[in-house]
């Protein structure tokens, strides 16, 4: 269970992790934005109360791993990983830039602290699946978590790891479903629609959780149930608000990818400010 | 006249049974007795048809011709084709028989027909030396006669040669017998020994006489002898298979089908 | 004594009677020594002779049933946990269905997993077309950091398993049904990968094959040889990298080269030939035997090989003409009686 200094403490770092994402968006012309806001809460929860890991060893073998599924959210993975220390944050100015080691997509030869190359989306599952497998066949117990958006969800490769995962009762791996409610057409249940969600992952034999998944209490309380589950893969639907934290991006498609200005990153951070209050 | 199914097993009979009596003489020395000063000639023929086949006998040697001689010793004229196949099959079908003044000549051949018996599928005899004997006729005799399958007109056979290009089907025994059929774009050829010019398409050995005698005879099918080692197959899968079947097919005509 | 009434196969029987139990059997070896392996299909375990290492070493093997997208990320997961992924499934799906998940969770990612991919070009005859795969070569080819081969016959295959397990790095492995005859008389010749193996030696005209028409090539130079010929005949078991050296000294010694392959002519072994005569700069008569720019009918795979010319008659007739010699047909027809 959460406790109010520890609740404190995440939300906190949230916020000043969302900061940075603005200033990295602004410095570098454009990033993913929207869904880096919706999934940032899960993140945070992750990386700074569950994932065991060394960033002074990125290839430790008993580390936990994470797979980033909608690889398009690598911008807010990105700022995470520097604020834990596996590389340099001023490295993050040249996100984009030719030659740099930070594009759109994260490249896991390129950025210590990343498991999977992803950006094609409907690789991630499948790829976590295959991590937490090895786990089991090398006697390891480290686990294994996966972050999904929703619209990637349409991918047939999607189900076949939700299958599969089930087949050999994962229960070592944790996936994250990142329900913003938008693809990049528009609002998923009008370009193709996905519910219920709940029900499907179910049917594919998952344990399925829903929360609100910008409520610390409700993520942790998540997560440490998904932990205890023995038999079978864990999915957490978590109800997120693509670009939250910025009253102007909040629930916009047009969000989902978009540069900032000097007047807009003030907003933006006016925003955060007032949302995240001290 | 004959009919086509009776024609065509006549054609094996004449042509790929029939000559085997020289390889009865060769394998076996002893028969040689029996052409002691030998002369004649033995014409096998039917009234209802063109086909037949002659028995050169001369001393210590036979020769097998197609067709029909003018003056032979000794005729063995069978009303119907029918009767001259069930008399090769082994009935006791009594031909009609001109000749007799020069009935030795037809005496000093008997044996070796008579030899010719060890051809017939309830003929297993126990002698290693017997076994290697029916395990040579029968590979001579199987080749032979597929490629008179296809010689005579038979459309099952005939498609699958028409179609072929250059193969070469071969039996093989470990230290011999070997026999082959050499097909390419409709034609035929069987020969003994090895095909030298190039790799067998489909290639069934045996490592040893039994085994080839049981797969042979039929005692043992083809997919449990590859179990159990008594036949080793290379080449393609289809094919083989489809060789087989024609194997079997020339195994109903020649007992009695 | 039950007589046979018609030869009847079944999978099981077909299993018996494979040379494709050697490298089922080399693989499950492997496995049992080194526990870093590990086998996966997408329900083809049977088809593909990986079914050996379920046998043996049952908690190493997983079926991923027919879903082939997800097989290959979890390969490039299960390489991260240290392992090394032997996935096996048709050519076809390997390459073209799931090419995506190969190229960039496994080539892009530097993953090493070996990919054994069944049924190539068009060994699987009878399945027709959607079975059968003439591009594979091609599309692995273009993929960065994959190492490709397309060993000859079973013994070259258990020999190249070995050879993609002991370096680091993706490997993709094209081999036909496993029915198919062998080349090599035994184990007891040197396999290394990016070495070309020449089986004979000539001055005339070099045939460059890769696959199972390897053994038609060698066929055809012995053919053509008693024809007074000299062919060279070179077993390309490896597509990337090419045995550049191989492909230049056989340019330079018999200026006629001849690429044959169960594969399209585009992309395959002629093209990455042939890109090596352009770069040459050197003059050389050239022709490519494979599918030419085109799906494959049905029929049995040896009769597609003689249809497409890639097998001895067809390398001999193109040996012929690269020439211009005429090859004297055999006329006598007489049954030996």
């Amino acid at each position: 269970m959460l406790d109010a200094a520890e609740k404190r403490r995440l939300v906190q770092k949230a916020r000043q992790l969302r900061e940075r994402i603005v200033e990295v968006t602004f410095t570098c012309g454009g990033a993913h934005i929207g869904g880096a806001f919706s999934q940032h809460d899960i993140l945070v929860a992750l990386y700074y109360k569950y994932l065991n890991l060394d960033p002074k060893r990125p290839d430790w073998a008993e580390r936990d791993r994470f797979v980033l599924s909608k690889g398009h959210g690598g911008i807010g993975h990105a700022v995470i990983l520097a604020d834990k220390g596996y590389y340099e944050d001023r490295l993050l100015d040249d996100f984009n830039k030719t030659g740099s080691p930070f594009g759109m997509h994260l490249d896991r030869l390129k950025v210590p602290g990343v498991d999977a190359s992803t950006g094609s989306l409907g690789h991630g599952i499948g790829i976590a699946l295959g991590m937490a497998m090895g786990a089991r066949v090398t006697g390891k117990s480290y686990r294994t978590y996966c972050l999904v958006g929703d619209g990637e969800c349409h991918e047939g490769s999607v189900w076949e790891s939700a299958m599969a995962a089930a087949h050999f009762k994962a229960s070592n791996l944790m996936c994250f479903l990142d329900r913003n409610g938008f693809s990049l057409d528009g609002p998923t249940e009008k370009v193709m629609a996905l519910e219920p969600l709940d029900e499907k992952f179910r049917a594919f034999g998952w344990r399925v959780l829903q929360i609100d998944g910008h409520d610390f209490d409700a993520i942790c309380g998540a997560i440490e149930e998904g932990l205890a589950e023995r038999e079978r893969p864990v999915m957490v639907i978590a109800r997120t608000v693509k670009g939250k934290g910025v009253d102007f991006m909040e629930s916009k498609t047009g969000w989902h990818y978009g540069g900032l200005d000097d007047e807009m990153k003030r907003k933006a951070l006016e925003s955060i400010r007032r949302t995240y209050p001290d | 006249m004959a009919d086509q199914a009776t024609e065509l097993r006549a054609r094996i009979f004449l042509r790929a049974a029939l000559p085997l009596i020289k390889v009865v003489l060769a394998e076996r020395p002893a028969y040689r007795r029996f052409l002691w000063r030998a002369r004649g000639v033995v014409q096998f023929a039917a009234r209802d048809s063109q086909q037949g086949a002659y028995v050169e006998l001369a001393p210590g040697a036979l020769q097998v011709v197609q067709g029909v001689h003018e003056r032979p010793d000794v005729r063995l004229t069978f009303k119907r084709l029918e009767e001259m196949c069930a008399f090769f099959a082994g009935a006791l079908k009594a031909p009609g028989i001109s000749g007799l003044l020069r009935l030795p000549a037809l005496l000093r051949l008997l044996p070796f027909l008579l030899k010719l018996k060890i051809l017939m599928p309830d003929a297993m005899p126990t002698d290693p030396a017997e076994r290697a004997l029916k395990v040579r006729l029968l590979l001579y005799m199987v080749t032979n006669a597929l490629s008179q399958l296809n010689k005579g007109g038979d459309p099952a056979f005939g498609k699958v040669v028409k179609a072929s290009p250059d193969r070469v089907y071969q039996w093989s025994v470990a230290g011999g017998p070997e026999a082959y059929l050499r097909m390419k774009a409709g034609k035929t050829k069987a020969g003994r020994g090895t095909y030298a010019r190039r790799q067998p398409f489909v290639h069934m050995m045996f490592p040893d006489i039994d085994s080839a005698f049981d797969v042979l005879t039929q005692r043992v099918s083809t997919v449990d002898a590859v179990k159990q080692g008594k036949l080793k197959l290379e080449g393609s899968l289809e094919y083989s298979k489809e060789i087989g079947l024609h194997m079997q097919r020339v195994e109903a005509i020649t007992t009695g089908g | 004594m039950a007589k046979a009434q018609g030869l009847t196969w079944t999978v099981e029987d077909a299993d018996q009677m494979t040379q494709a139990e050697i490298y089922g059997a080399v693989i499950t070896q492997m496995g049992q020594k080194d526990r870093r392996l590990v086998a996966l299909t997408a329900d083809l375990a049977r088809s593909t002779k990986i079914g050996k290492f379920e046998e043996k070493i049952p908690e190493r093997f997983f079926n991923f049933g027919i879903a082939e997208a997800n097989m290959f990320a979890v390969a490039s997961g299960l390489a991260d946990a240290g392992l090394i992924p032997i996935v096996s499934t048709f050519a076809v799906f390997s390459s073209l269905r799931a090419a995506e998940f190969v190229r960039t969770d496994i080539c892009y990612q530097k993953r090493n997993v070996k990919i054994i991919a069944t049924h190539s070009g068009t060994s699987f005859g009878q399945a027709g077309t959607t079975h059968h795969c003439t591009e594979d070569l091609a599309v692995m080819r273009a993929l960065a950091g994959m190492t490709v081969i397309a060993p000859a016959d079973a013994l070259e295959t258990a020999k190249a398993v070995e050879a993609a397990v002991a370096m680091d790095g993706p490997v993709y492995l094209r081999i036909g049904r496993g029915f198919e005859p062998p080349l090599h008389k035994d184990l007891a010749f040197e396999f290394q990968i990016g070495k070309a193996i020449q089986l004979r030696e000539g001055t005339d005209l070099t045939v460059i094959a890769t696959g199972i028409p390897v053994r038609h090539a060698v066929e055809a130079a012995d053919l053509a040889k008693q024809q007074g010929v000299s062919v060279r005949v070179l077993d390309m078991h490896t597509l990337k990298p090419l045995d550049e050296a191989a492909v230049l000294a056989a340019i330079k010694d018999t200026r006629r080269l001849i690429t044959v392959e169960d594969h399209s002519v585009v992309g395959g072994l002629g093209t990455a030939v042939a890109e090596v005569i352009a770069r040459s700069g050197k003059g050389c008569a050239f022709r490519r035997l494979g599918y030419q720019d085109c799906y494959s009918i049905v029929g049995y795979p040896d009769d597609l090989l003689h249809h497409y010319c890639i097998d001895g008659d067809g390398i001999l007739a193109a040996i012929g003409e690269v020439l211009k010699a005429d090859f004297e047909a055999d006329e006598d027809w007489a049954d030996e009686d």
